[in-house]
């Protein structure tokens, strides 16, 4: 049935952006969508139905794949557009690769992978090119591990080669929040248990960092395993995790990701340019696994862990 | 292939279907059974190996040793389990249990393999680990599609199993089966056994019932139907058979006593045939006998009135007169041959002779007949001498050439002797230019009384008895006769003697007419004749050649002619006289009285055998009544000289 509606809705997206192409109204916003998934067709459904009620003319928005996209180009249609949205890293990457006039705001992606398009095409994030990133704030990530586990003393990180940047930055936060990072990097020649010993070894909490070299879905298993037979419990960066094991998950929406877009990309549309700094995420969800907590003698509430960061970041 | 009886084909019949169906089907099942036990091993092996592949992931991935080592330790706690090795993804050896001696390579592989040691008892499977896959479908692993995510191997298992349990197993099922199999057969040869015994009985039964049956024995077929049961499978057929039998039994019956009267029909017919042939034999050698007397006297008398002077009618008629007293004379010897043939009276003296001197006696004989048919008879003369009896021949001849003569109108007879060495044989053979016989006729002319042209029974012409004394005076004498005759043309008869060199003293044998003799004019001559009419007769025709005669019609009467002084030179004396005495005892008789030798001669009708003997036995010549005169003539000629 889900997967009906999603088909259903991608057909009248893909229906409604033909309908615009069709009539002599200038294309002004241009969505590329890196993938038809549930997550990516509800951060453009959203931003479809945000960017109408705004007043942006439904036959102005465009939703194309990266493949129309680069056929758009070559036939020079886009010439009108006031915004490029790219929704997640293929896209971004297409989106890039045509090298358009207009202002382009890249969302859904996640930071690593934002910086490394940026590199590869020897780009800048400016008024012209810039992203929402996926990923959390470390800080509010150090936050929740406060709010949830007051008594954490110490965190263990592992980190991996996307990851590792993020070293200073988070041993400063968590310097500032009275704790003691215990790290651990994770190379391909050494087996990833004995980065993981470390990490775990002395810490109350591990956190997790979105890094595919050392969190992907083929380690998740025993890392989650091995942390629960330490009795540490993981904080985590998506409701995946939460599913797999992890007590605790902080991540944004879907629906979150395409109205705060959607706020960018009128901002967008209105001045004809994007934040010059990208922009992290500014709503969020907190996911408990309400069996691992309990295993491991935690109450935890993931709706009152929310508001209580919300709070603690000053937004209502 | 050696026969089998019924009973060991229906208990084969019966037991081999079972017998192969059984084998089958236990060879499929335990097949079956063994492909199961052998697929339920493998997969038993196989999930035991995914189990502690699965157990160990986290011990890999931790490199627990302890853990791994108490999870090997646990593995072979599991049957069949006889080696447990966990090696890392680089091949360092965390945990190991078991029989050493059955461990296979451990290298690490990559990939899942299995096989079998060399020993062919142990199998061994050996896996990778991979770590679990969880599915996380969040954005940033889409955003990390970039960065491929390798399934890592953690490490490696590897596991042996024995066979033992499994071989058992198989053991177990394959004597188990066999047992059964073996059970089934038993009882299936016993059901088999029990059932075909039920049959076989009968039809044994049936079997000794049929030999007896085919051996005449009914009265044990009926016995053995009295033990008959209706319970008997084959009761109706025994029941059936036993019906036959009796239907058997009274035909039987009745073809023996059709054959019983068929054959005491038949002996009567025999008896009545042989009482027939009786009659006939003996009404021949009565008529013959009764009829001699007065032919005797007949013929005596028409010789002497022959002997009278006469004119010339009479004297044609009294020729008229001698002929026919000549054919009843020769009928009468005829009949006389024949009834002394029949009688086997006759006994046959062979010895050499010589066929000349039948030949002059033949002469003599015939060449009145033939010349009074103006038919030329030539007798070759020869000088063969032939063994056999040599009145007999003579007989068989004289037939032979009086037949020539009989039925011979113009021409010539021919008698000649061809003498044949090299085969020791003398062919004396009979010509003639007669009428002929056809050939349908040759065998045929052989019979008593067959004549070919003589529907009217011309006496002239005989009687047809002469080939018919012919073929059994052969027949007697064991000698061939061969006629060979064309139709209008002639006939030629053949008779073929054995043949002998001549001896250097030749004996007259009394049969040869060489010596005519002296004259017999007044020769006293004693007749003993008990019939006064042929005594008269022979009186007159020996007066009529001048002899003195004296007659007796005994001994008594001779004697008183003797007493008279008559002395007689020749004695012809009749062999039954009257009072029972005989002609023999009477010349022996007078002979004694005169004790002199006197010549004598014996006159007979009888055609016993004993009478020839005795003549002989007597020195005395015998001849058979009716006599004819010139022959009478010729041996008082003889024995008077």
């Amino acid at each position: 049935m889900l997967r009906w509606l999603r088909h259903l809705c991608t057909g009248c997206c893909l229906g409604l952006a033909l309908a615009v192409a069709a009539q002599p109204t200038p294309t002004q916003v241009v969505i590329v969508s890196s993938e038809a998934s549930a997550s990516y067709t509800q951060v453009n459904t959203v931003l479809i139905d945000a960017l109408t009620r705004a007043g942006v003319p439904k036959a102005a928005v465009v939703l194309l794949s990266p493949s129309e996209l680069a056929q758009r180009t070559k036939e020079g249609q886009l010439g009108l557009t006031r915004v490029f949205v790219a929704v997640g890293a293929r896209a971004t990457q297409a989106v890039l690769a045509a090298d358009p006039s207009a202002p382009v705001l890249s969302t859904l992606i996640p930071r690593q992978s934002f910086a490394q398009l940026l590199q590869s095409s020897g780009r800048k994030t400016s008024a012209r090119l810039s992203a929402l990133y996926l990923d959390q704030p470390l800080r509010r990530q150090i936050s929740l591990i406060q709010l949830a586990l007051p008594q954490a003393r110490q965190v263990g990180v592992l980190l991996g080669a996307d990851s590792v940047g993020k070293l200073p930055e988070l041993s400063a936060l968590a310097q500032d929040r009275g704790m003691t990072l215990q790290h651990a990097k994770v190379n391909g020649e050494q087996p990833l248990f004995q980065a993981l010993s470390v990490a775990l070894d002395g810490s109350d909490v591990l956190l997790a960092l979105a890094d595919s070299n050392v969190f992907n879905s083929t380690s998740i298993q025993n890392i989650l395993l091995s942390s629960f037979r330490a009795r540490i419990p993981m904080v985590a960066f998506s409701s995946a995790y939460t599913r797999a094991g992890a007590v605790l998950s902080l991540y944004s929406s879907p629906v979150q990701m395409g109205v705060q877009t959607a706020d960018l990309v009128l901002g967008a549309w209105r001045s004809g340019r994007v934040p010059e700094r990208s922009v992290e995420p500014d709503d969020f969800l907190v996911d408990v696994n309400a069996n691992v907590a309990r295993a491991l003698g935690l109450a935890l509430d993931g709706a009152a862990l929310r508001l209580a960061l919300r709070r603690l970041e000053s937004r209502p | 292939m050696k026969r089998l009886d019924i009973r060991a084909r229906m208990v084969l019949a019966a037991l081999l279907p079972l017998a192969l169906i059984g084998t089958m089907f236990a060879v499929w099942m335990l097949m079956s059974r063994f492909d199961d036990l052998q697929t339920a091993y493998e997969q038993r092996n196989r999930l035991v190996a995914r189990q502690v592949g699965l157990a160990s992931e986290f011990g890999l991935f931790s490199g627990n040793q302890t853990q791994l080592q108490a999870l090997a330790v646990g593995a072979l706690q599991d049957s069949d389990v006889r080696w447990v090795a966990i090696i890392d993804a680089r091949g360092h050896l965390l945990a190991s249990a078991g029989n050493q001696q059955l461990a296979p390579r451990t290298d690490f592989q990559p990939v899942a393999s299995a096989g079998t040691l060399p020993n062919q008892t142990v199998d061994w499977i050996r896996q990778p680990v991979f770590s679990s896959q969880t599915t996380l479908d969040d954005l940033f692993d889409g955003a990390a599609a970039t960065t491929s995510v390798r399934r890592s191997t953690l490490g490696q298992i590897t596991l042996s199993f024995s066979r033992q349990t499994l071989n058992d197993r198989k053991l177990n099922l394959l004597l188990g089966g066999g047992l059964i199999g073996a059970l089934a057969l038993l009882f299936g040869l016993a059901l088999a056994l029990f059932l075909s015994r039920s049959v076989s009985r009968p039809v044994a039964r049936i079997s000794h019932l049929v030999e007896l049956i085919g051996r005449g024995e009914f009265g044990h077929v009926q016995s053995l139907r009295a033990q008959l049961e209706p319970t008997d499978p084959l009761y109706s057929l025994q029941e059936r058979i036993h019906q036959m039998a009796d239907q058997l039994q009274r035909a039987q019956d009745d073809l023996q006593q059709q054959v019983a009267l068929a054959t005491q029909q038949l002996r009567q017919k025999k008896e009545e045939a042989e009482a027939a042939n009786l009659a006939k034999t003996r009404f021949l050698v009565a008529a013959s006998h009764d009829l001699r007397q007065p032919t005797h006297a007949l013929g005596l008398f028409v010789s002497r009135l022959a002997q009278l002077p006469h004119d010339a009618q009479t004297s044609q008629l009294i020729d008229h007169l001698q002929m026919s007293v000549l054919a009843l004379q020769n009928l009468l010897d005829g009949l006389l041959d024949i009834s002394r043939l029949e009688a086997r009276s006759v006994q046959a003296k062979e010895g050499p002779f010589s066929v000349a001197s039948l030949f002059g006696q033949l002469t003599q004989d015939v060449k009145d007949a033939a010349a009074s048919k103006g038919l030329a008879l030539r007798i070759h003369p020869t000088s063969a001498w032939a063994l056999s009896d040599a009145t007999l021949v003579y007989r068989i001849l004289l037939n032979l050439v009086n037949n020539a003569v009989r039925y011979t109108q113009q021409g010539r007879v021919l008698v000649v002797a061809r003498l044949r060495p090299s085969r020791r044989q003398v062919q004396v053979q009979v010509w003639d230019t007669g009428i002929g016989i056809a050939p349908e006729h040759q065998q045929a002319v052989f019979g008593e009384f067959y004549q070919v042209a003589n529907a009217a029974r011309d006496r002239t012409k005989g009687m047809g008895l002469g080939l018919s004394i012919v073929r059994r005076t052969a027949d007697l004498l064991r000698l061939q006769v061969q006629l060979k005759s064309r139709l209008g043309v002639g006939t030629c008869v053949t008779l073929t003697l054995p043949w002998v060199e001549a001896p250097f003293a030749t004996s007259s044998h009394g049969t040869a007419d060489e010596v005519i003799g002296a004259e017999l004019g007044g020769v006293n001559v004693l007749v003993i004749e008990d019939d006064a009419l042929v005594r008269q007769a022979l009186a007159s025709v020996l007066q009529g050649w001048d002899m003195q005669v004296a007659q007796a019609s005994g001994l008594k009467q001779a004697r008183q002619h003797l007493a008279r002084g008559f002395v007689p030179q020749v004695i012809i004396s009749d062999y039954q006289l009257e009072e029972g005495a005989n002609g023999v005892q009477s010349i022996k008789a007078l002979r004694s009285d005169l004790q002199t030798d006197i010549p004598a001669c014996l006159i007979s009708g009888d055609t016993q055998p004993y009478l020839d003997q005795q003549a002989r036995q007597a020195g005395l010549s015998l001849l058979q009544k009716p006599v004819r005169p010139a022959k009478l003539r010729s041996l008082l000629r003889r024995l008077v000289s």
